[in-house]
C-alpha cells in the first residue's frame, strides 16, 4: 500500500478552526453598505390565473424602493427544461409560488408592503396526485410545454403533464417471466421530505453603472448559475458574476438551480445599483425552495429457484411538482439504477417525471435512487424469505462484479466493491446470531451513478513564498472538498497542506466547474487540481533542473524541498527556484481541466453511461415495541466503496452523517399537503429530523475498490450514503415483527395496524 | 418606541437603544455585528441561535434585546480565551465533529452548559443535553463524541 | 405566514400590583411576557399582535419555590428547569418533575415558565396532566381580587382557559400527598424521540395496607382539545385491590374518556397502553417503601 504525505490521511478539517469560533462567513452574514432588503408576495392558490395585481399602494409605502411582477421578468428558466418563470407570469402553479417582489429599506417595511399587494385570482383545478395528472384527461399545468427548451436527452410527451419519459431495455422481460420459476410484483411509495440544511436560502443582487449583475448566493454552482441566468435572461455571461459565500450551511442538493437570486436580480435592475437582500424564512425554504420527489415504483421480477434474479421490470414514477426543476434528470439518472446493483438479464425500465401543482422537487441527496432503492432493497427480502434464502446470500449470489454488464446494458462496470461492501456489514455485526424477540435485522445494498459527462477546471498557482492559492469553484457545503482538494494539491505538488489556500469560487476568478453535485467533486476536480498541480510542478522542476543540472525527471519535491532523487543532499526552496528564473517576481501558474467521458452506448449527454459508479451497503438492528407500535433503531453499519479515501475521517461522517440523514425520511419525516395544495407542516416542530436522542449505535466503514481513473483511485461518496439506509431498517422491521411496510415512512400507526391484521388473520 | 439597554455581552459592557421588537438573535448578528450564533428557523426549534443569557443556555431568536437588559451574554466568540480554545472547540475540530459548521456555535455553547455540571454524563445525557441543537450533517456521532471525550479529559 | 415582530409597546412592571394595574388599563391590548417561548413563536406567526407587552422578568419575587413541610406554592417566573433541578420538587413531588423534563429541549425549559406554559394551554402540553394528578389548584389575581381552582377546570379549548383578559396566572399550588402513594408521568412523542407529546398520563394513586386504591387521580394530555381528568377511570379504580389485569381495565376506560382528534384510532390504543403504563409505574413507587 503506498503512502502518501497527506492523501489518505485523517487530517482535521482545514476549515475547523474558523467553524467552531464563530468566524466562518455565510451567506446571512454578509452586509453591504445600502443595503436593501427583498421579500417576496407567494401565491395562497395552487393552480389560478391571475387575473390581476395592485401593486400602487406597496410601492407608494415610505421605504420602499421597488416593486416588481413577473410583467417585468418576461424570463424562463431551467437546466432541464426551460419552464420556470422569476415571478409567476400569468398564472400560479403552486402554493407558495411567487408572484410580486418588493426591496425595502428593511425588512419590517418589506413585510408591510408585501401585506399592500392585492392580487386577484381564477381558481383552476389543482392536481395533487400525480396517477391523476399522467391521466389524459388531465387539465394541463404546463399548456406550453411543448414550446419550452430542454436538454435533448429530455423528452416531454406533448400535451401532457409528462415532462420527461424514459425507457430502458435489455433482453426481453416478456421471455423472462415464462424463464423464471417465481415472480413478484410489489408497489412501493415515498413521501415529500425535506433537504432540512440548517441555514435558510439566500441571496444579494447587486448591478454596477456598466450593467453587469453580480449576486452572492448560497448555491452550489457558481457557474451553472450563471449560465443558467445567462440562458433564461438572454444576456452575456461577461455580464453576469456569481460569487459564493466563503461557506454554505448545508446544501443535499436544495441549494441548487435558480432560487432566490431570481427575486433579487429584478429588484436589483430598479434601485439605483444598490445591493438587494433576501433570506428565506424556514417556512419559504419548506414551500418555495425544493424538496425530494415523491413516487411510486412499480417493481415485477422474475426469479429462479436457487435465487437468481432473471428479469425485473420497473415502472417509476416521480412526482415533480409545479416546475420540472431536475425533476426530469433525477427521472433519467434514477431509472438507469431502477432494477438495483445486480446481474439481471432481461430488463425493462419506465419512467415517468410528472408535474403536479405542489412544491417544487429537485434534486436531493441520491438523486432519485433512494426512491427506486427503497423498492429493490424491500422486495429482494421479499425474495429471500420466499425462497427461504439468506438475505445476505441471495445479494451475494446477484450483485455486479468488476466487468460485468450495467443492468440497462449501456455499459461494462469497472471499480465494483460492492461485494466487499456487504462483507464488511455483515462481518462489522453479528449477522448469524441467534433471533430474539420483537427484535430484527435487515441489510440493503445499492449503486449510484454520477451525472456523465461534466467538466472541472483548475489553476494552481505557486507564488514567491512558496505558498499556493487554487482556483476551483467547488463550494464547501459542509462535504470537506476544500480539505481535501487542498490535500490532493499538497500531494500533487510536493507542499505542506497547510500552504495550501483554496480560494472561494467566483466566477470573475475561479474557472469552470460544471457543479458541486452528483457527488462528483472528488473525483471530477480532483483530477484538475491534480493535473493543474502537476503542470505547476513542472514548470518548478524545468528552473531547478538549470538549477541543479539534473533532468527534470530526476527531481522529486517534499514538503516544499525541491532535489534530485540521484543527489538528495541539495535541496532548493520554491522561493529559491522561482527568483532564479524571476528575479523582479512573477508566479508559477499551473492549470488544467478535467472531462472524462465515459465508455458505452450512449444516448446523449447525461443519458446512462456514468464514469464511475458508487456502491454501498448498510445494515439496520431494531427492536419493535409491539404495544405501541414504535422502532427504536439499536444499531446501524455501512460500508461504502469509495474508490479511495482522500480523507478518512471527513469520508466516514459523510457515511455517519448519511446514514442518519436516511432514517429521516424512514421513520419520522414527512411534507403533508393539504386540500388546498398547501404545505401542512412547513416548520421543524411538525416536521421531525432526527436529533441527537434519535440516533442508534453506528459503525461506519470504507472499502476501496481504485477507480483506473480516480484521482489516487478516488471516486465520490456524498449523496450514496443514505440511499440504503429505509430498505434496512424495513427489512430489519420484517425481520422482528414480521411486518411489511411499503409506503414511506414507516409510522407507529401503520405497524400497530399492520401487527393488528396479523393477529386477525391468525 | 426605543429602550436604551445595557449589557454585557461576551464581558464586554454595552450601550445600545434597541426598538422593542428587535430580539436577542438580530441584536447580537445585526447591531453589534457577532454574526458567529446563527439564525436556521427563527422559531426556537433548530437551536443555531443558542447563547448563553445568564448563565443558562437559551434560543436568542425568541428572547426580546430589551429582556437582555442588565444581563449578560455569551456567544461562540466569546469562548476561546486569549486566543487559547476551549477543550471542546479543539475536540469538535479533532474528532470531526464539524461539517457545513451552521449548527456548531450553539452546539458547542449547549455542550458546555452539561460539563459545567456534569462532568461525568452518560452518552444517552449528552444526546438529551443537544437533543435541542439540530445537525443534518454529521449524524451526531463524532458531536457525541468529542463532548464525551471532554469530559473524561477535564475530570471525569 | 412567519414573520418580523411587529411593532409594540414594551412595558416593565416592577411589582405584581403594577402588573395587575397594567393589565386593567390595556384590557385586551396587552399580553404577559414570562419565558416568551410561546408568546414570541405566536406573534412571528402574526396568531398574536399585542400593542403592549407587559414584562414580568422585573419582578424577582414572582420566581419562588416554596414548601413549608406539606403544600408546594411555585411562582408564575419559575421555568421548567427550576422546576427539575430543584430537590424539593424531586424529593416530594417527583411526578411534576418527569413530566417538565418531557417539554422541549435544554434551551426551553430554561425560558419557558410552568405558569406561562399553562396560560398556552397547547392541548398537549406535558405539565397539565402531571399537574391533574397532584390534584394541583390555580390561583388568579386581577385587580378585581383573587380566585382559586382546580388546574383541570382552567382549560377550556384548545389555546384557550378561562382566564379574563384582565387576569393573571399568579400561583401554582400543589397540596401534600398522602403517605402509602405514588405518581408517574409517562408520555408518547408524537414522531421523534424528544417532541410534542401524542399521548401523556400523569398518573397518582394511594392505596391501603391492603393494597386497596383509596385515591386516583388521571390526567390526560394531548387526547382532547383540552388535558382532561379521567374521572370515570378513577372512580373504575378507587376501592378496587390492585392486581393483575386492573391497570388494563382502567387503561380501556380511560380510552373511552378520550376525543382525540388527529391519530384518532391510534391514540385511542395508546392511551389504553399508556395508562396502564402510568398506573403500573405508580404503583411500583409505592411498593418500594413497605406497607
Amino acid at each position: 500500500m503506498a503512502e502518501y504525505s497527506t492523501v489518505g490521511k485523517p487530517i482535521p478539517r482545514l476549515d475547523g478552526l474558523e467553524k467552531v469560533t464563530g468566524q466562518a462567513i455565510y451567506g446571512d452574514d454578509l452586509k453591504f453598505p445600502n443595503m436593501l432588503y427583498g421579500k417576496a408576495l407567494r401565491s395562497e392558490c395552487a393552480h389560478a390565473k391571475i387575473l390581476n395585481i395592485k401593486i400602487d399602494k406597496a410601492g407608494r409605502l415610505p421605504g420602499v424602493r421597488a416593486v416588481v411582477t413577473g410583467k417585468d421578468t418576461p424570463f424562463l428558466g431551467g437546466e432541464a427544461l426551460m419552464d420556470y418563470p422569476f415571478l409567476a407570469i400569468d398564472k400560479v402553479r403552486y402554493v407558495g409560488e411567487p408572484i410580486a417582489a418588493v426591496a425595502a429599506i428593511d425588512e419590517e417595511v418589506a413585510e408591510e408592503a408585501i401585506d399592500l399587494i392585492e392580487v386577484e385570482y381564477e381558481p383552476l383545478p389543482a392536481l395533487l396526485d400525480p396517477q391523476k395528472a399522467m391521466e389524459p384527461s388531465a387539465p394541463l399545468i404546463h399548456e406550453r410545454m411543448n414550446t419550452y427548451k430542454h436538454l435533448p436527452v429530455i423528452k416531454p410527451i406533448e400535451n401532457s403533464n409528462i415532462c420527461h419519459y424514459i425507457q430502458f431495455i435489455k433482453g426481453d422481460v416478456e421471455k423472462g417471466w415464462d424463464g423464471s420459476d417465481l415472480l413478484f410484483e410489489d408497489t412501493f411509495t415515498t413521501q415529500m421530505v425535506q433537504h432540512g440544511a440548517i441555514e435558510p436560502h439566500m441571496a444579494i443582487a447587486q448591478v454596477d453603472p456598466a450593467g453587469k449583475i453580480t449576486v452572492w448566493v448560497t448555491n452550489d454552482s457558481p457557474h451553472r448559475l450563471r449560465m443558467d441566468l445567462s440562458n433564461a435572461m438572454g444576456i452575456p455571461l461577461k455580464r453576469l458574476r456569481v460569487i459564493s459565500p466563503p461557506y454554505i450551511g448545508g446544501n443535499f442538493g436544495g441549494k441548487g438551480g435558480l432560487k432566490v437570486e431570481t427575486i433579487c436580480i429584478p429588484l436589483a435592475l430598479r434601485v439605483n445599483h444598490r445591493p438587494v437582500k433576501m433570506v428565506l424564512t424556514r417556512e419559504e425554504v419548506f414551500t418555495a425552495s425544493l424538496v425530494r420527489h415523491p413516487s411510486i415504483v412499480q417493481l415485477k421480477t422474475g426469479v429462479k429457484k436457487d435465487g437468481r434474479i432473471w428479469a425485473r421490470e420497473a415502472k417509476v414514477i416521480y412526482d415533480t411538482g409545479a416546475y420540472a426543476e431536475k425533476g426530469p434528470t433525477v427521472c433519467q439518472q434514477a431509472c438507469v439504477a431502477a432494477v438495483g446493483p445486480y446481474k439481471i438479464p432481461n430488463v425493462k425500465v419506465d419512467g415517468y417525471c410528472v408535474y403536479t401543482n405542489k412544491p417544487i422537487a429537485g434534486a436531493y441527496r441520491g438523486y432519485g435512487i433512494p426512491q427506486v432503492a427503497w423498492a429493490h432493497e424491500s422486495q429482494m427480502d421479499i425474495i429471500a424469505q420466499k425462497l427461504g434464502m439468506d438475505p445476505v446470500e441471495i445479494r451475494m449470489k446477484n450483485v455486479v462484479g468488476e466487468g460485468d454488464i450495467s443492468p440497462t446494458g449501456q455499459q461494462k462496470l469497472h471499480s465494483v466493491g460492492l461485494k466487499e461492501c456487504i462483507k464488511k456489514v455483515a462481518e462489522s455485526v453479528d449477522w448469524n446470531r441467534p433471533k430474539e424477540k420483537y427484535r430484527g435485522k435487515g441489510m440493503a445494498c445499492a449503486f449510484k451513478n454520477t451525472k456523465t459527462p461534466t467538466g472541472s477546471s483548475a489553476i494552481v498557482i505557486v507564488s514567491q513564498d512558496g505558498s499556493v492559492e487554487v482556483l476551483t469553484s467547488t463550494v464547501e457545503i459542509g462535504q470537506g472538498s476544500k480539505t481535501i482538494l487542498a490535500q490532493m494539491v499538497a500531494e500533487e505538488l510536493g507542499v505542506p497542506v497547510e500552504n495550501v489556500i483554496m480560494v472561494t469560487p467566483d466566477t470573475d476568478i475561479t474557472p469552470f466547474d460544471a457543479s458541486t453535485t452528483s457527488s462528483r467533486s472528488t473525483f471530477h476536480m480532483g483530477n484538475a487540481v491534480r493535473r493543474a498541480a502537476k503542470d505547476a510542478r513542472e514548470q518548478l522542476f524545468l528552473i531547478a533542473s538549470e538549477i541543479l543540472g539534473e533532468d527534470s525527471e530526476d527531481l522529486a519535491i517534499e514538503k516544499g524541498l525541491i532535489f534530485s532523487k540521484k543527489n538528495p543532499g541539495k535541496k532548493l526552496t520554491i522561493t529559491q527556484v522561482i527568483k532564479h528564473e524571476y528575479q523582479a517576481g512573477l508566479d508559477i501558474i499551473g492549470k488544467d481541466s478535467f472531462y472524462p467521458i465515459a465508455e458505452g452506448e450512449t444516448g446523449g449527454m447525461w443519458s446512462a453511461p456514468s464514469i464511475f459508479w458508487m456502491y454501498g451497503a448498510h445494515y439496520a438492528e431494531v427492536e419493535v415495541d409491539i404495544e405501541t407500535g414504535r422502532v427504536k433503531i439499536l444499531k446501524i453499519s455501512g460500508a461504502h466503496d469509495v474508490g479511495k479515501a482522500i480523507n478518512p475521517s471527513t469520508c466516514q461522517g459523510q457515511i455517519e452523517g448519511g446514514m442518519v440523514h436516511g432514517i429521516g425520511p424512514t421513520l419520522f419525516e414527512e411534507m403533508i399537503i393539504g386540500e388546498r395544495g398547501e404545505v401542512v407542516n412547513p416548520s421543524f416542530l411538525d416536521y421531525r429530523m432526527p436529533a441527537a436522542p434519535d440516533i442508534p449505535e453506528i459503525t461506519s466503514l470504507i472499502v476501496e475498490a481504485p477507480h483506473r481513473e480516480g484521482p489516487w483511485g478516488a471516486k465520490g461518496i456524498g449523496e450514496m450514503t443514505v440511499v440504503p439506509m429505509a430498505p434496512a431498517i424495513a427489512n430489519a422491521i420484517d425481520d422482528a415483527v414480521g411486518v411489511r411496510i411499503k409506503d414511506l415512512p414507516i409510522t407507529p400507526d401503520k405497524i400497530l395496524k399492520a401487527l393488528k391484521e396479523k393477529l386477525v388473520r391468525k | 418606541m426605543k429602550h436604551l439597554i445595557h449589557l454585557k455581552i461576551n464581558g464586554e459592557p454595552y450601550e445600545v437603544s434597541v426598538k422593542s421588537n428587535l430580539t436577542l438573535l438580530d441584536l447580537l448578528r445585526d447591531e453589534i455585528g457577532l454574526t458567529g450564533t446563527k439564525k436556521g428557523c427563527d422559531t426556537g426549534q433548530c437551536g443555531a441561535c443558542t447563547v448563553v443569557l445568564n448563565g443558562r443556555t437559551i434560543n436568542s431568536c425568541l428572547v426580546l434585546a430589551v429582556d437582555a437588559n442588565g444581563k449578560e451574554v455569551s456567544t461562540i466568540e466569546g469562548l476561546a480565551k486569549d486566543g487559547k480554545l476551549h477543550p471542546l472547540q479543539e475536540a469538535f475540530i479533532q474528532e470531526g465533529a464539524v461539517q457545513c459548521g451552521y449548527c456548531t456555535s450553539g452546539m458547542i455553547l449547549s455542550a458546555k452548559a452539561l460539563l459545567d455540571e456534569n462532568l461525568t454524563p452518560k452518552e444517552e445525557e449528552v444526546k438529551k443535553a443537544i437533543a435541542g441543537n439540530l445537525c443534518r450533517c454529521t449524524g451526531y456521532v463524532r458531536i457525541v463524541k468529542a463532548i464525551l471525550d471532554v469530559a473524561k479529559r477535564l475530570g471525569g | 405566514m412567519l414573520s418580523k415582530l411587529r411593532p409594540f409597546k414594551y412595558l416593565e412592571p416592577s411589582t405584581l400590583p403594577e402588573a395587575i394595574s397594567l393589565l386593567d388599563q390595556f384590557e385586551g391590548k396587552a399580553k404577559i411576557l414570562a419565558g416568551g417561548t410561546d408568546l414570541i413563536i405566536q406573534m412571528k406567526q402574526r396568531k398574536l399582535t399585542p400593542e403592549y407587552v407587559i414584562n414580568l422578568k422585573n419582578i424577582p419575587e414572582l420566581d419562588y419555590i416554596k414548601y413549608d413541610g406539606k403544600d408546594l406554592r411555585i411562582g408564575p417566573l419559575v421555568t421548567h428547569s427550576s422546576v427539575a433541578n430543584s430537590p424539593i420538587i424531586k424529593e416530594n413531588f417527583g411526578l411534576l418533575v418527569e413530566a417538565v423534563i418531557a417539554v422541549g429541549g435544554v434551551q426551553t425549559r430554561n425560558r419557558g415558565t410552568v405558569a406561562g406554559n399553562l396560560c398556552n394551554a397547547s392541548p398537549s402540553a406535558d405539565t397539565p396532566p402531571a399537574l391533574i394528578a397532584l390534584g394541583a389548584k390555580l390561583k388568579v389575581l386581577s385587580s378585581e381580587g383573587e380566585r382559586i381552582l382546580n388546574v383541570e377546570n382552567f382549560f377550556t379549548g384548545p389555546f384557550a382557559t378561562v382566564l379574563k383578559r384582565k387576569e393573571i396566572l399568579a400561583e401554582i399550588q400543589i397540596p401534600h400527598l398522602p403517605p402509602y402513594s405514588g405518581g408517574a408521568y409517562l408520555c408518547l412523542p408524537k414522531i421523534t424521540a424528544v417532541d410534542e407529546t401524542l399521548v401523556g398520563v400523569g398518573a397518582f394513586i394511594a392505596v391501603d395496607s391492603e393494597k386497596v386504591c383509596t385515591q386516583a387521580r388521571i390526567g390526560l394530555g394531548s387526547v382532547a382539545p383540552t388535558p382532561i381528568r379521567a374521572l370515570k377511570t378513577e372512580e373504575f379504580l378507587r376501592g378496587k385491590r390492585i392486581e393483575n389485569g386492573l391497570f388494563e381495565k382502567a387503561g380501556e376506560i380511560a380510552a373511552d374518556e378520550s376525543s382525540p382528534r388527529s391519530r384518532e384510532e391510534y391514540r385511542r390504543e395508546m392511551v389504553k397502553v399508556f395508562v396502564k403504563r402510568a398506573l403500573g409505574e405508580a404503583f411500583r413507587k409505592i411498593d418500594l417503601n413497605v406497607l
